[in-house]
């Protein structure tokens, strides 16, 4: 790029930020790894046929492994709408929430593995869990989020999966969702993830699991979404 | 500013000592102070040394890497591995092997490049911020103790903690508690627990209920005389009492509110106000005070327990001086997880006045505690505090599950690996 295009490219980019001021917040988030693609993944059904917004009911999570083979996350209907927002850490560092998809924007994902202790789901049991609206916490009285019973770390579904209360320092990461032909793909992982970590921690528990680690990090183009107790045995709420 | 009280030393000792051979002095001297410890970086940055490897430390430690590759990072920790107070009650209970307590602390270098040395702190001079050790002379910028508690106890009765362990320090009490209890066939036991404040709210009341559950598993014919000098359980009561009474019955004797006069550990008598008790074998558990390395260097008015320390940043009168953990005065309870938040919290700010960069200082600091009321039961209780800087006010939630159940074990253990993955993972 010669100097003339550059200072044209940079005044063109000057101007979009005033105009829009996400697309700065943007490139930090890339710069910082609040943001990151990974691969295009087409979330199926147990048959193996595409996955669409209208297989997951209001007020259920599902699960489903994204980006690697065995990092799980869940898929939630809230059945309300839920809003793009912003996202602060507690650093002052930020990055942009997207929101729902689907007819009625309820549908989001989330990593489900927790920011505090890295506490997931693993087939025998799962202490963090989603809270429909339906559903209450014996101990906090919160619904309609996602807990964890080891810390008591709680996040907020609607709003990024911001702490809402207990001792996590992070939000949980969501999953980027696109809709297409009416089939769900996951397309990248929003916030701070907690992928390296987890990787880390439970290397022996991945190598007992799958083999060895480079199975576990594998990184499909699907991924099943199943019933939650289905893969854990047990399904512990508090 | 706290005055520095510089005890005698051994260099004050060896150059008083004329009667040694020059070179015994000389070894002595090279041996003891001559060796300047300095890491292997510029002696422009900034230096940030954490004294004690326990719950607050290591988590201060690994916190304050997160936010800052630079600065220099120095851990001292006397002994060789980590071992867990918190779930040691499992292995007094012969529920849990001693191993799964014990940590090595390499990844604290290995991972988070952060120096440990395995010395003993003798002292430290507050006003020219050098560290002495028995092997070392570090200086610091920046300090964080958090180095436990010491056992409040007379000089003539310290005996008394080889015969009967309170094990409420890591190293061998526990080791040898376990003994006893192997060991012990039929009879007496008694428990003690000191007035609150001390380590870890629901720690004796856990042990009292494993014990017994322990008693009832090998059928022995035995009576747990549990001598409490609180009214009551300081946490969890409705849960402790209620196995107490429902899984125990015929096994113990509670005794509340009781103070304790005397204790002839080798004639095996507690004398209290509540009457006089025998024992085969005890679990003494004696009043707790700040370690004693937080009096020797200054830190503690006299007369007091523990250290007076900033309300929110936990600092000392003694600038960049911080006190973290059970030695600390603070709304939060003694306890590893509370270590561990207060930990994170200190790393923020020395991080803060590292960088110059505003971090949004916590709003929340809370302890989350379980304990098993049986080997397959457990109760839990939490309390958040929600911090008002504006105010100036701390203001308590808490909550209890008394329940016991299965359940409640599982979350338990997830607790406890959640910790030790995050400070050894």
């Amino acid at each position: 790029m010669d100097r003339r295009t550059l200072l044209k490219t940079c005044s063109v980019v000057a101007i979009e930020m005033m105009v829009n001021p996400s697309i700065f917040n943007k490139l930090l988030a890339q710069e910082k790894e609040l943001y990151k693609a990974y691969k295009k993944t087409m979330l199926v059904k147990e048959n193996g046929q595409p996955f669409s917004t209208s297989d997951i009911q209001p007020n259920t999570a599902l699960l489903f492994f994204y980006p690697y083979a065995s990092t799980p996350c869940y898929l939630i209907n809230t059945g309300s709408e839920i809003k793009p927002s912003k996202i602060k850490l507690n650093n002052g560092k930020e990055y942009e929430f997207k929101g729902g998809i689907g007819k009625n924007k309820s549908i989001v994902a989330y990593s489900a593995i927790c920011p505090h202790q890295w506490a997931y789901p693993n087939k025998d049991f799962s202490l963090i869990n989603y809270y429909p609206p339906t559903e209450k916490s014996q101990a906090t009285g919160r619904s309609g989020v996602i807990q964890c019973c080891a810390h008591m770390s709680v996040y907020d579904i609607n709003n990024g999966g911001q702490v809402l209360e207990g001792p996590a320092e992070y939000p949980l990461a969501a999953i980027e969702l696109i809709e297409e032909n009416d089939i769900i793909y996951a397309t990248g992982v929003i916030g701070p993830d907690q992928f390296g970590e987890f990787f880390d921690m439970y290397k022996s528990d991945l190598i007992a699991q799958y083999g060895n680690i480079r199975k576990a990090k594998e990184i499909p183009d699907k991924t099943i979404v199943m019933e939650v107790g289905k893969y854990a045995k047990e399904q512990i709420k508090c | 500013m706290p005055k520095n009280k510089l005890n005698v030393s051994r260099r004050d000792f060896l150059v008083g000592t004329a009667a040694l051979s020059a070179s015994t002095l000389i070894n002595f001297q090279t041996s003891a102070y001559a060796k300047e410890e300095r890491p292997n970086l510029a002696s422009k940055k900034a230096r940030v040394v954490i004294i004690g490897g326990g719950y607050g430390g290591i988590s201060a430690a690994i916190s304050l890497r997160k936010h800052n590759k630079d600065v220099d990072i120095l851990l001292i920790e006397k002994n060789e591995f980590f071992v867990s107070c918190p779930m040691s009650n499992l292995y007094i209970g012969d529920i849990m092997e001693y191993s799964k307590l014990c940590y090595p602390y390499n990844n604290l270098t290995v991972k988070h490049n952060t120096k440990v040395l395995h010395e003993e702190v003798d002292n430290v001079d507050l006003d020219k911020k050098v560290i002495y050790t028995n092997k070392s002379k570090i200086e610091y910028d920046f300090l964080v103790l958090s180095p436990g508690i010491d056992y409040d106890i007379k000089e003539g009765q310290k005996e008394m903690l080889l015969y009967y362990p309170p094990a409420f320090k890591p190293g061998g009490e526990h080791l040898y508690l376990k003994k006893l209890l192997s060991e012990f066939e039929g009879g007496d036991i008694v428990m003690t627990v000191p007035s609150y404040p001390y380590r870890c709210p629901p720690a004796p009341y856990e042990r009292a209920a494993l014990v017994l559950n322990y008693l009832k598993r090998r059928n022995l014919k035995a009576k747990l005389y549990f001598i409490d000098e609180n009214e009551r359980p300081i946490i969890n009561s409705e849960g402790f009492m209620n196995a107490y009474y429902e899984l125990y019955k015929g096994y113990a004797e509670y005794i509340t509110g009781a103070t304790i006069k005397d204790i002839d550990y080798m004639k095996k008598v507690i004398k209290t106000s509540n009457g006089e008790f025998k024992f085969d074998i005890a679990n003494i558990i004696p009043p707790m005070k700040a370690s004693s390395l937080i009096e020797k260097i200054g830190l503690l008015e006299k007369g007091q327990k523990w250290v007076e320390v900033d309300t929110f940043t936990f600092e000392t009168k003694v600038p960049n001086v911080f006190v973290i953990g059970d030695s600390a005065r603070s709304f939060l309870p003694k306890s590893g997880f509370g270590a561990n938040m207060q930990g994170k919290a200190v790393a923020n700010i020395i991080n803060e006045r590292l960088t110059g960069k505003k971090y949004k200082q916590e709003e929340l600091l809370m302890v989350v505690c379980y304990s098993m009321v049986s080997d397959k039961e457990a109760v839990m209780s939490e309390t958040s505090f929600k911090l008002n800087l504006e105010t100036k006010t701390v203001t308590p939630i808490h909550r209890e599950d008394n329940i016991r159940k299965e359940v409640n074990v599982k979350r338990y253990y997830e607790w406890a690996k959640g910790l030790w993955r995050e400070m050894f993972g």
